[in-house]
């Protein structure tokens, strides 16, 4: 199966979820799925088989004002964060992306239909701050125990712990 | 004033420290390159055994403790309650550039700094990572600092 | 914890204290008697935060942050990361550099799965094959050495190819150090598909079907030793791995031995494509100009790295720093099937089945025994060890 069929036959996994697809690369199509959609999405997918979850990627979109300077700040507590679960198969890679507010950064987990999810998950849970409704562990993976609750070193707005 | 029988006993301490050094090792957050290349130092080409030194697991057994990368938010408890488990006197070398100043690291929010930061350090080793024989020639070092 | 029903609670931390481990983790193994029960992971002690460190890095700064999250495998990282900014860049390399990148990839695979070979066996007891092994892996460090100038962070890629060339001279030497360690390699086959003793503690334990490796995501060796066929190499041939291809090799037993023959026939197949790479290297520049700042975009970056698949996800907003980088290591992907392949095994076997997935460790990490009351008593990984050699004694 060459890898526009392969990405065609993922496309159309996914078809009654999608709310629009792109595709970036050659070997690549991006599909945006809204996020109480991700577990239905998800399970088609690896049932159908088709692929294997590779990672999933955390991005955070602030909002940005700019100064009289003409220098980007980031607007705390403004923004949403994008999700983007990446299934592999063969050469190509067919990305699911969904976006959460960070006023409700709040998805399903993905756990109960793929074991292999929980690390990535609970590394964007710590980083991103997103909340993975129903995860079998909530726990710390990558933090210290006493890293403070509510801050997520990867959103833009953070840039260090304050000294204490 | 110390007795004549102390200084003798100090000086076969010496002795026997110097030539029969045991180390522990511990890695406060490096990328693993000095860490293998310590484990190369075990091995049939280098083999530091046969100058006396021997890779021990227990801090409490070790005279030396090799540590290796600059020092994360996780690690720096850990780093402490080692050296503290440690029977005196002690001391400890650093392998590699992050060892020193937190080489490539600097700046990112999981690292505290580098070891000097965190436990007193007799010796630097340099290099990223530095090559076996440069490992040797460091604790070489740290041995006869303590022969005088 | 508070369920009457277990009696004793182990608390593995593998910390950060071993020399062949990566990503360091603490594992909590739930025992019944001797046979563990349940197992959960914990990892971050050499979580530094070089995700969001590279955001405040330029993209050729962050060529040299990549190439060490690990220093065993830097050179895919540093090539996976190099691959993606070209991909950003729209530039292609050019093909002596690729197949120069190949070159190393394999070499430095021949590096890590011999320390491999040999810290599995110190896990399991056999000194003698660790050193044998360490002292054979010498000459590809050797080789590395002197083609790139250091034995571990080799930095061999630049932004737009590589910095290091091949001549005649080290060419041969690396055809010597080639045969001599074929020749070493076929010798390890035969230790560890025929020594007794040693096939004592590799047949048929950690064993891993074909349909949990698939649901569990495993990839690399580990996969491919229950005969799981993902091997980026050949799926999505990167560098110069269309005109040089490998062979995927793939076991169907799934435990610890096929593990072993996996790793070494890749061994085999590596020195083939090395042969192959010297004797017909394409003649071009090394490296071809590359802009400062990265047209805006995202791209997906994938290597097969010693361990399995390694993942790149590099996000542009036009500038000379990166959005976002994302970095998914194997071994992140071979956690899953240790946890669950752990389950319904002897305590006394699991630093085998740890150290076969090739996060391996040993020596200082220290294990915690907790018994009903909350009494703590330390076990160092040292004592697991030898426990589990006492076991099979």
């Amino acid at each position: 199966m060459d890898m526009e069929q392969k990405l065609q036959a993922a496309t159309d996994i996914v078809k009654e979820w999608t709310i629009s697809t792109n595709n970036p690369e050659a070997n690549r199509v991006d599909a945006v799925i809204a996020p109480e959609n991700v577990k239905k999405a998800v399970a088609a997918l690896l049932d159908a088989p088709w692929g294997y979850l590779s990672a999933i990627t955390g991005v955070d979109h602030p909002e940005y004002s700019t100064d009289e300077a003409g220098v980007k700040h980031v607007i705390p507590d403004k923004g949403t964060l994008e999700l983007l679960y990446h299934f592999s198969g063969g050469a190509v890679v067919f990305t699911l992306r969904l976006t959460l507010p960070y006023d409700h950064a709040v998805v399903d987990t993905i756990c109960d239909i793929d074991m292999a999810a929980q690390l990535y998950e609970r590394e964007a849970a710590e980083l991103f701050g997103i909340d993975f409704a129903g995860a079998p562990s909530k726990e710390h993976l990558v933090l210290p125990e006493d890293w403070p609750a509510g801050v997520y070193p990867l959103r833009k707005a953070f840039t260090g712990l304050k000294q204490s | 004033m110390t007795s004549p029988i102390e200084g003798v006993m100090d000086k076969v301490k010496t002795w026997a420290r110097v030539n029969s050094p045991w180390a522990i090792h511990f890695n406060s957050g490096s990328c693993n390159g000095c860490d293998i290349e310590i484990l190369a130092t075990l091995t049939p080409r280098y083999d530091v055994e046969r100058f006396g030194i021997k890779l021990q697991g227990s801090p409490r057994h070790a005279d030396v403790l090799i540590c290796t990368g600059p020092v994360t938010l996780q690690a720096r408890d850990r780093l402490v309650r080692i050296y503290e488990q440690m029977p005196e006197p002690k001391f400890v070398v650093a392998v590699g550039s992050c060892g020193i100043s937190g080489g490539v690291f600097q700046g990112c929010y999981g690292v505290v700094g580098d070891i000097g930061d965190v436990i007193p350090v007799n010796v630097y080793v340099p290099g990223c990572p530095p090559r076996p024989e440069a490992i040797i020639y460091g604790v070489v070092q740290l041995l006869k600092s303590l022969q005088s | 914890m508070g369920s009457e029903k277990k009696p004793e609670k182990f608390v593995v931390s593998i910390g950060p204290q071993h020399p062949a481990l990566k990503e360091p983790g603490h594992f909590e193994f739930g025992v019944e008697g001797e046979i563990v029960t349940s197992a959960t992971a914990r990892l971050g002690f050499v979580h530094r935060g070089m995700e969001k460190g590279t955001e405040s890095r330029t993209w050729v700064q962050n060529l040299y942050l990549m190439e060490r999250v690990c220093g065993i495998c830097s050179h895919v990282h540093a090539m996976a990361y190099a691959q993606g900014v070209e991909k950003l860049a729209h530039v292609e390399v050019p093909p002596r550099a690729r197949a120069i990148r190949e070159l190393i990839a394999e070499l430095e695979r021949i590096h890590s799965h011999l320390l491999w070979l040999g810290v599995a066996a110190h896990e399991g007891g056999f000194d003698t094959l660790f050193m044998l092994s360490w002292r054979d892996r010498e000459t590809v460090m050797d080789l590395l050495e002197s083609i790139t100038g250091n034995r571990v962070n080799y930095s061999a890629n630049v932004l737009g190819g590589v910095k290091i060339d091949i001549d005649e001279a080290k060419i041969s030497a690396i055809h010597k150090g080639m045969d001599f360690l074929e020749e070493r390699t076929r010798h390890y086959m035969k230790v560890v598909t025929e020594d007794e003793t040693f096939l004592g503690r590799t047949r048929n334990i950690g064993s891993m079907s074909l349909d949990l490796a698939l649901r569990l995501g495993a990839v690399g060796p580990t996969a491919r030793a229950s005969g799981v066929t993902y091997d980026v190499r050949v799926d999505s041939p990167y560098a110069a791995y269309a005109d040089f291809p490998i062979k995927v090799v793939t076991d169907t037993a799934g435990d610890l031995e096929a593990r072993f023959v996996v790793r070494i026939k890749e061994l085999y197949e590596s020195f083939r494509v090395i042969r192959e790479l010297i004797d017909h290297m394409p003649a071009s520049e090394l490296t071809t100009r590359i802009p400062r700042r990265m047209p805006e975009g995202e791209v997906v970056s994938r290597v097969e790295a010693p361990r399995g698949e390694l993942f790149y996800y590099l996000k542009s907003n036009g500038s000379d720093m990166p959005e976002r980088i994302k970095v998914r290591t194997p071994s992140l992907c071979n956690w899953g099937s240790v946890l669950s392949t752990a389950v319904g095994h002897k305590l006394a076997d699991m630093p085998m089945i740890l150290a076969g997935i090739d996060p391996c460790f040993s020596c200082n990490d220290r294990m915690v025994l907790v018994n009903q009351d909350n009494n703590l008593s330390t076990w160092s990984w040292e004592d697991l060890r030898q426990y589990g050699i006492e076991y099979y004694k």
